[in-house]
């Protein structure tokens, strides 16, 4: 945090703005303040700071409590956010006397940084020098990670890099990909052949021939492709086949629009923003980091909790269309597992239930997990070789263009 | 206008609105620099009637768009008002040949007068802009944008920063005194940053027990005293359990008004379970609160109710 950077220059307002009466320190330290922002990942632009700059000639200044609100309201747009700005303001903004020093703030970001990646308590915790910043570090660290335990095998995950041949196959199997799973009508419409007259073409139509309208214009809903939210078993079970279905996942979300990715065994995460960058291998490399559960027992009713949860209202609009891969092997809470199947089939507008153990011929889901997942699903498709992506995308040509009403009438009538 | 976020607060505490000192911060940084407000929290937490107070305090008038998706601009801006259009053309037509020595209209003469502010039905926006030309400017309340789609956000975009629409026929109708826009999310997904970034931001939650009392006793003035405390750590208590949706203070008086409505002087098993469907609208969330949970909430109330 040099002080003698660029920072002459900016315009904060008028000059006999009531904020300067301090011979222009708050000018100079607002600057900073607003790198130590940027630096710690909030959105803070120069033209932001001007805001900030005209907005604070409109409050009493003394009150400190107003002048952190303000700053609050044009820095923050995000509620994560709070968290790391009110840190960086009490350090920031506390009186000299206090002992104020710029090392503070160097140390903000990294401690910051520590806390998000570091999920596990140190084994041995050696007791430091400064005991009590310790004790705060290893509270929030626990806190990180609520849903820990010791038989989860936390580890990252290897993947090898793809093959020329799997790289091949993968552009074969994009250009065999269905546009979409399903298409919704917006409320917009298009030109086209429609049972809509288009009015205001017809009104233009009128004028111009003088009310001789020989044919009427019309207009159609315009179609959209429907939301996809992805939802991958990556439990031990599964193990042989995560690396070929994130593959899967990651040409799905290169090639379909708008889709939500998730993986799950343990406890779910979300892998959308990893999986959408445009080289696999670096997508996968993501991913293995990112993601600390691989290989774990499978817990598809919490997990499934925590989808409904936390992500639904927000992936789930817009009739998205839910593809949950798995094998049914299931190690958690079966009536939990039921409850969440029936919110999740009532908050999408199709469930698709791709399953590798389909390979054998005379394979039924006989599993208590297979048997919880069953009722809920509208498709259930038979993968018979989950290793080839190409088998995959074809089940998905092959769909119906409506969700079947098995799921209903198993479900209701029973 | 107000002098100081102090007047503005007391305005609004006039208006039965019990607001946040944060919030107040916002509001008047909003109607000083005439930058939108956006606000995000949860379903029921007071974001729209924030915008009704306002237009009141201000004694201005409230011009509402409710978002939805694929909204556009026919919805949202202008549109024409063609049967009416049709019906003068036609006269238009008759006119003209019962008096054959005027040629008539000329095209342009007649595209004048069909498109002109005679037949234009004004939307929310363009409203809220034409209000804004005579001087006083309104509310304007975009509510639940997170409902609408991308197209319609990056439209509101351009309009937010300039407050101007323009109409093919008609030419640009620009606002002179911005209206004063209230935006509110309730995060189903996340609104585009350069959106954002023009706005004030401001995530309302849920209140604390002394807040949610004093907004339960100013909003029901008839209510006991005691069923006022009792229903407040009520939910309160409620609010600390996994539900799917928590209740907002919109369900605390909504459940405040049905308890007075059943004469109920204080909370019992019986009503509370008979008036359950007031403050939970799943049935999993229903189905979590058994006689003896709800007992047991019953009674911490009281205690709770007791001390506060």
């Amino acid at each position: 945090m040099s002080q003698n950077g660029p920072i002459k220059g900016v315009f904060l307002g008028p000059a006999d703005a009531p904020y300067d009466y301090h011979g222009g320190k708050l000018t100079h330290n607002l600057i900073l303040f607003g790198r130590v922002c940027r630096a710690l990942g909030m959105n803070v632009t120069p033209n932001r700071m001007m805001d900030v700059g005209r907005a604070l000639a409109h409050i009493q200044l003394g009150r400190k409590q107003d002048f952190y609100y303000t700053l609050r309201a044009h820095l923050v747009n995000h509620p994560k956010e709070f968290a790391y700005f009110d840190e960086a303001f009490d350090i920031f903004w506390r009186r000299p006397s206090e002992g104020f020093t710029t090392l503070n703030l160097q140390s903000l970001g990294e401690e910051r940084r520590k806390k998000k990646t570091q999920f596990l308590p140190p084994l041995d915790s050696s007791p430091s020098e400064n005991g009590a910043e310790a004790e705060e570090l290893d509270s929030s660290m626990i806190a990180l990670a609520p849903t820990y335990s010791r038989q989860e095998r936390l580890r990252h995950k290897d993947f090898a890099e793809m093959t020329a041949a799997e790289l091949e196959m993968a552009k074969r199997v994009i250009a065999k990909m269905p546009d979409s799973l399903g298409m919704r009508r917006t409320r917009r419409y298009e030109k086209g052949v429609g049972r809509q007259i288009n009015m205001r073409r017809l009104m233009k139509d009128m004028i111009r021939k003088r009310g001789d309208v020989t044919q009427l214009p019309t207009h159609r809903r315009k179609e959209k492709p429907r939301p996809v939210v992805l939802l991958c078993d990556i439990s031990g079970s599964m193990e042989r086949y995560t690396r070929v279905l994130l593959h899967f996942m990651h040409t799905l979300a290169g090639s379909l629009y708008q889709v939500e990715s998730f993986v799950y065994s343990t406890d779910i995460t979300r892998i959308t923003r990893q999986i959408r960058q445009k080289n696999v291998d670096d997508a996968l490399e993501d991913i293995g980091g990112t993601v600390l559960q691989w290989g774990g027992g499978t817990m598809t009713g919490e997990c499934l909790h925590r989808f409904n949860w936390t992500w639904s209202r927000r992936v789930l609009g817009r009739g998205a269309v839910v593809i949950l891969i798995t094998d049914g092997w299931d190690r958690g809470d079966i009536p939990l597992l039921h409850r969440e199947m029936a919110r999740l089939q009532l908050s999408c507008r199709r469930l698709i239930w791709l399953n590798p153990l389909l390979d054998v011929p005379e394979y039924e889901p006989l599993t208590r997990g297979a048997q919880a997942l069953l009722p809920y699903v509208h498709d259930f498709l038979p993968i018979t070789n989950l290793a080839n992506l190409e088998v995959i995308v074809k089940a998905l040509q092959n769909l119906s263009a409506r969700p079947s009403a098995d799921a209903y009438r198993q479900r209701y009538l029973a | 206008m107000y002098n100081s976020v102090d007047e503005l607060q007391a305005a609004l505490n006039e208006q039965d609105y019990i607001a946040e000192r944060g919030l107040s911060v916002a509001i008047y940084l909003a109607l000083k620099t005439g930058k939108p407000l956006f606000l995000e929290g949860d379903a029921g937490v007071g974001k729209t009637e924030i915008a009704k107070v306002l237009s009141a305090a201000l004694a201005t008038d409230l011009i509402r768009l409710q978002c939805y998706e694929g909204l556009d601009v026919n919805t949202a801006v202008y549109e024409w008002n063609y049967a009416g259009q049709i019906l003068h053309l036609r006269l238009m037509e008759t006119e003209r040949r019962h008096s054959p020595d005027t040629e008539g209209l000329a095209r342009e003469a007649m595209e004048d007068e069909l498109f002109s502010e005679r037949f234009l039905l004004k939307r929310p926006l363009l409203q809220a802009i034409e209000q804004s030309r005579d001087g006083t400017a309104p509310v304007l309340l975009i509510d639940e944008l997170d409902r609408s789609d991308e197209e319609f956000e990056a439209f509101l975009l351009e309009l937010l920063s300039d407050f101007q629409v323009s109409i093919p026929e008609l030419g640009t109708i620009t606002a002179t005194v911005p209206p004063v826009v209230v935006v509110t999310s309730n995060r189903t997904r996340e609104i585009h940053d350069a959106l954002k970034r023009r706005c004030l931001y401001y995530w309302i939650d849920y209140p604390h027990f002394h807040k949610e009392l004093n907004i339960v006793e100013r909003k029901a003035p008839d209510v006991p005293p005691m069923l006022a405390r009792q229903i407040t750590a009520f939910i309160q208590d409620m609010r600390a359990m996994e539900l799917f949706k928590r209740p907002g203070i919109a369900e605390t008086l909504d459940w405040t008004a049905a308890l007075i409505a059943l004469d109920q002087n204080e909370l019992s098993l019986e009503t509370v379970q008979d008036t359950l469907g007031v403050i939970l609208k799943y049935q999993d969330d229903v189905e979590m609160l058994d006689p003896t949970t709800i007992q047991n909430m019953i009674d911490r109330a009281n205690v709770e109710a007791q001390r506060a």
